[in-house]
C-alpha cells in the first residue's frame, strides 16, 4: 500500500516536473512551442461598423495558414475585439490583449483617435504593432521601433493623384472638393503642395462639413469655376451627394479621389451609378484580380467564410497583416519581438496582394513606413475597375 | 434610533459607529484593490477599467444631481467632459500647470459653462430642456473640432505625468482618482444634506412651491447646473489622462446618453446608486463581449449571431444583452440599482419574516 502511494506520488511529481518544464522555458509573450496569440480591434458596432470588415477580413488570412499548418508549426490564435470606435474601450482592449490575454503583436487596427490611445501604451510594453489602417504620419512621427506602418500616406497620395491628373491625363484646370477636418485637409495639402511645385493655380477650393447634407451650393461653385477635373477628398456620404448634386445641373468633370473609396461596388451602389468613370486609387489588388495570391484567398474565402462580402475592407485585413506572418516566417523558430523586427527589416519590396513593402533600421520616419506605392483605376459602365498603370511609387 | 434630535445631527456623515466602521474597511478595501485585480484579475478587470469606473462614477454623481435631485435633464454633458478635458490638456501642455492646479481650474470652465448652459433651463422645462442641452453639447465638440488651438480634428496628446521622477502608470493614476473620486462623493453627500441640497430637491418636487418658500430659483437651478459642470469637469480631466489622447469625436452624443443611463440604472437621486450604476455600465460595455471566451456557450453564440443576425458576430449578442439589461433594471425596480439596494437592506431588517 505504501509502495503504490509512493509511486503514485512519483507519477505525480513527475507529471508537474513536465507540465512544468515546458511553461518555464517559455519567456516570450503570447508564443509557445504550438501557438502564436495576437489580436486586432476594430469597430464591429456603432457608427464606423462598414469598418469592421478590415477586423474579420484578417480572421480570414489567420484561418488559412492554420488550415496550411501554421508557420514553424506554430499555429495562430487571433484575438478579435469590438471597440465600437470608442478610444476608451480600445485602450481597455490594449490592456487585455498585454496583460491578460498576453499577445505576441497587434495587427491592423482601423482608426487614428482610436489606435493613438493605445500606441505609445502598445510601445512601452513593447509589443509589436503592425499596419494600423490609415495613412497618417501619427504612425511613424515619433519613429517607433515596434510600429510598422503599411497604409500609403494620405498627403502623398493627394500629391501623386494630381501629378497624374496634370501630366499623363493633361487636366490643367483642377479642382478640389474635400470634407472640414482632418482628413479632408491631408488631401488639401498633398493636392496644393503638387500645384505649387508646378505654379499652377488650383480654380476653385470648396470645403463642406461633415453635418453638410445640402451641397448644391458646393455644386455650383465648382461648375462656376469652370474646372475639368475635380479631386475630393470625402467620406463615402458626401461623395454620393456632390455627385448627385453636380449632375442634377449638368456639370460632368473628370473626378477623381483616393484608396479610402475605393470600393467601387460600395460606391456604384450609393451613388446610383454616377461612380462611373471615376479615377481611384489603389492600394490592393482589384476584387476580380487574376493574382494568384488572390484566386487562393477568394478560394478560402468561399470555403471559410462564405457569408461575408469579398469587398475591398474585408481584404484590406489581409492586406494590413500580410507583412506581419512574412516576418514570422522570417523571423524563423526563434520568435521573440526582437527577431521578428530584424526579420521585417529584411522586407525589401516585398509583396503580397498589397503595395510593395520595404523597411529598414529605423532612422528616418519611412524606415518604417512600409507602403510607399498605389495605383490607378478607372470604374467602368459595369462597376468593375480598368487598371490603368502599374504600381507607381508616390513616397520617396 | 433613527430619531434625528437637531439640524446637525441630521447632516452628520457617518450616522453610527456601524456606518463608520464600515466606511473604513470600505476604504481599506479599496486601498488594497490595485493589488486584488493585480494578482486575481477578476471578472478580467484591470485597473484602467476600475480608473474608468471611477471616472464615470464621478460623472454620474454630478450629473445625478443635476437629473435626481434637481429634477433638470442634460443631455449634454459629454460637453462638459470634453471641457474638463481639453481644458486640463491645455493647460498642462502649454502652460506647463500642475495637476492639481489644473484639474480645479478645468471644473471651474467647465462650470461657467454650466452656469451658461443653467440660465436657459430657467425657461425651459422636460423635452424642451433636453434639446437645448443637448445642443450644447454638439455645439463644444464642434467649436474644439475647428479651432486650432485644442488641436483641431485631430485632437490632442496628453502630456506624460511624472510622480516623484517616473513616469505615471494606471497604479498611479488608481490612487489620484480615487482619492479625488471618495473626496468628491463625500461633498456630494454632504451638499445634498444641507441647505443647497434641500433647494434643489424642493425644486425638483415642485419649482412653484419651492419658490413661494423662498429658494431663488434663478440661483439655485443654475447652480445645480454649474456643480454638476463642476464634477463633470473635473472627470474630464482625468479621462484624459488615463487615456493618453483625446480627440473631439469621442465625446459625441452617445456619450451623454449613457451618461444619463448610469444615472437611471444607478437610481435617480441617491449618491450611491450614481456609482453603483456607472459601475455596472461601464463593466458590461467593456467586457460584454467576453462571453464568447466562455467555452461551448461562447462559438454557438457567435455561430447563432453570425447566423441570424449579422456577420459582426458576438457585437450583435454583447449589444442585446446590453440593452436588455438596461430595460429589465427600469421595468422591474424604477429606483434602479439603488432599488435593489433598499429591498434587499429591508428583506435582512426584518428577516426572517
Amino acid at each position: 500500500m505504501v509502495k503504490k502511494n509512493l509511486s503514485l506520488i512519483g507519477l505525480l511529481m513527475a507529471t508537474v516536473f513536465i507540465i512544468a518544464v515546458p511553461a518555464s522555458a517559455q519567456k516570450v509573450q503570447g508564443v509557445t512551442d504550438t501557438e502564436i496569440l495576437i489580436g486586432q480591434w476594430g469597430p464591429q458596432t456603432g457608427p464606423a461598423a462598414p469598418w469592421g470588415a478590415v477586423a474579420r477580413g484578417t480572421d480570414l488570412l489567420v484561418k488559412i495558414i492554420n488550415e496550411e499548418g501554421g508557420i514553424h508549426g506554430r499555429k495562430f490564435k487571433y484575438f478579435l475585439r469590438d471597440d465600437s470606435y470608442q478610444p476608451a474601450k480600445t485602450k481597455a482592449i490594449a490592456k487585455e490583449f498585454v496583460e491578460q490575454i498576453g499577445v505576441f503583436a497587434v495587427v491592423g487596427g482601423v482608426g487614428v483617435a482610436t489606435g493613438m490611445t493605445a500606441r505609445d501604451y502598445l510601445m512601452e510594453n513593447k509589443i509589436p504593432w503592425c499596419g494600423p489602417v490609415t495613412g497618417v504620419y501619427e504612425w511613424i512621427t515619433p519613429i517607433q521601433k515596434y510600429l510598422f506602418a503599411i497604409y500609403p500616406l494620405y498627403d502623398d497620395e493627394a500629391f501623386n493623384l494630381t501629378g497624374y491628373l496634370d501630366e499623363k491625363l493633361g487636366y490643367k484646370k483642377i479642382a478640389m472638393f474635400y470634407q472640414n477636418d482632418d482628413y479632408g485637409k491631408q488631401g488639401v495639402m498633398g493636392v496644393e503642395r503638387y500645384l505649387l511645385k508646378k505654379k499652377i493655380n488650383l480654380v476653385a477650393k470648396v470645403s463642406a462639413e461633415v453635418t453638410d447634407r445640402d451641397l448644391s451650393t458646393h455644386a455650383l461653385k465648382l461648375k462656376n469655376s469652370g474646372a475639368e477635373a475635380v479631386i475630393m477628398w470625402t467620406m463615402p456620404t458626401h461623395a454620393a451627394l456632390i455627385l448627385a448634386e453636380t449632375a442634377k445641373i449638368g456639370f460632368k468633370p473628370q473626378w477623381a479621389t483616393s484608396s479610402t473609396l475605393s470600393d467601387s461596388a460600395l460606391m456604384m451602389q450609393i451613388t446610383k451609378g454616377l461612380w462611373v468613370g471615376m479615377i481611384n486609387s489603389f492600394f490592393g489588388e482589384l476584387p476580380d484580380s487574376n493574382h494568384p495570391l488572390m484566386v487562393k484567398y477568394r478560394e478560402w474565402h468561399k470555403k471559410l467564410a462564405p457569408q461575408e462580402r469579398w469587398g475591398v475592407f474585408y481584404y484590406a485585413g489581409i492586406i494590413f497583416s500580410e507583412p506581419f506572418f512574412e516576418g514570422v516566417r522570417r523571423a524563423g523558430k526563434n520568435l521573440t519581438p526582437e527577431t521578428w523586427i530584424s526579420a521585417m527589416e529584411t522586407l525589401k519590396n516585398w509583396q503580397g496582394i498589397g503595395p510593395p513593402i520595404s523597411y529598414s533600421k529605423p532612422n528616418h520616419p519611412m524606415d518604417r513606413q512600409g507602403g510607399k506605392h498605389v495605383f490607378y483605376g478607372k470604374v467602368k459602365p459595369d462597376g468593375n475597375i480598368q487598371r490603368l498603370t502599374d504600381w507607381i511609387q508616390i513616397t520617396k | 434610533m433613527d430619531i434625528k434630535r437637531n439640524y446637525y445631527e441630521d447632516i452628520e456623515l457617518f450616522k453610527s459607529n456601524t456606518i463608520l466602521v464600515w466606511s473604513i474597511l470600505f476604504l481599506i478595501f479599496l486601498g488594497i484593490l490595485p493589488w486584488l485585480i493585480q494578482k486575481y484579475h477578476l471578472l478580467g478587470m484591470s485597473i484602467y477599467i476600475v480608473n474608468l469606473i471611477t471616472i464615470h462614477a464621478i460623472v454620474a454623481i454630478g450629473l445625478n444631481i443635476l437629473v435626481g435631485y434637481t429634477g433638470q435633464i442634460s443631455m449634454g454633458h459629454a460637453g462638459f467632459f470634453a471641457l474638463g478635458a481639453f481644458t486640463t490638456v491645455i493647460l498642462i501642455l502649454r502652460w506647463s500647470f500642475p495637476l492639481w492646479v489644473a484639474l480645479p481650474i478645468a471644473g471651474f470652465v467647465s462650470s461657467a459653462f454650466g452656469f451658461i448652459l443653467g440660465l436657459p433651463a430657467l425657461r425651459l422645462k422636460g423635452p424642451y430642456l433636453a434639446i437645448a442641452t443637448l445642443g450644447f453639447g454638439m455645439t463644444i465638440t464642434t467649436i474644439i473640432k475647428h479651432m486650432e488651438f485644442f488641436g483641431g480634428r485631430m485632437g490632442l496628446q496628453a502630456p506624460r505625468l511624472y510622480l516623484f521622477g517616473t513616469p505615471m502608470k494606471d497604479i498611479h493614476y488608481y490612487y489620484v482618482i480615487m482619492i479625488i473620486a471618495v473626496l468628491m462623493t463625500i461633498g456630494a453627500v454632504k451638499l445634498i444634506k444641507t441647505r443647497v441640497g434641500r433647494a434643489f430637491i424642493a425644486i425638483r418636487d415642485s419649482d412653484i412651491a419651492a419658490e413661494a418658500m423662498g429658494v431663488n430659483l434663478t440661483y439655485y437651478k443654475t447652480l445645480a447646473f454649474a456643480v454638476s459642470a463642476f464634477y463633470t469637469g473635473i472627470a474630464g480631466g482625468l479621462y484624459a489622462f488615463i487615456l493618453g489622447f483625446i480627440n473631439p469625436e469621442s465625446f459625441h452624443l452617445i456619450m451623454s446618453i449613457t451618461f444619463l443611463a448610469m444615472v437611471v440604472i444607478g437610481g435617480l437621486g441617491s449618491i450611491m446608486g450614481s456609482i453603483a450604476g456607472a459601475a455596472l455600465m461601464t463593466f458590461l460595455d467593456i467586457k460584454l463581449q467576453a462571453i464568447q471566451d466562455i467555452p461551448a456557450i461562447g462559438p454557438a453564440l457567435v455561430t447563432f449571431s453570425q447566423k441570424y443576425m449579422s456577420i459582426s458576430g458576438i457585437s450583435n449578442v454583447a449589444v442585446i444583452v446590453y440593452g436588455l439589461i438596461m430595460i429589465l433594471i427600469v421595468l422591474f425596480e424604477p429606483l434602479g440599482i439603488f432599488g435593489f439596494w433598499i429591498r434587499t437592506k429591508r428583506y435582512w431588517k426584518t428577516w426572517p419574516f
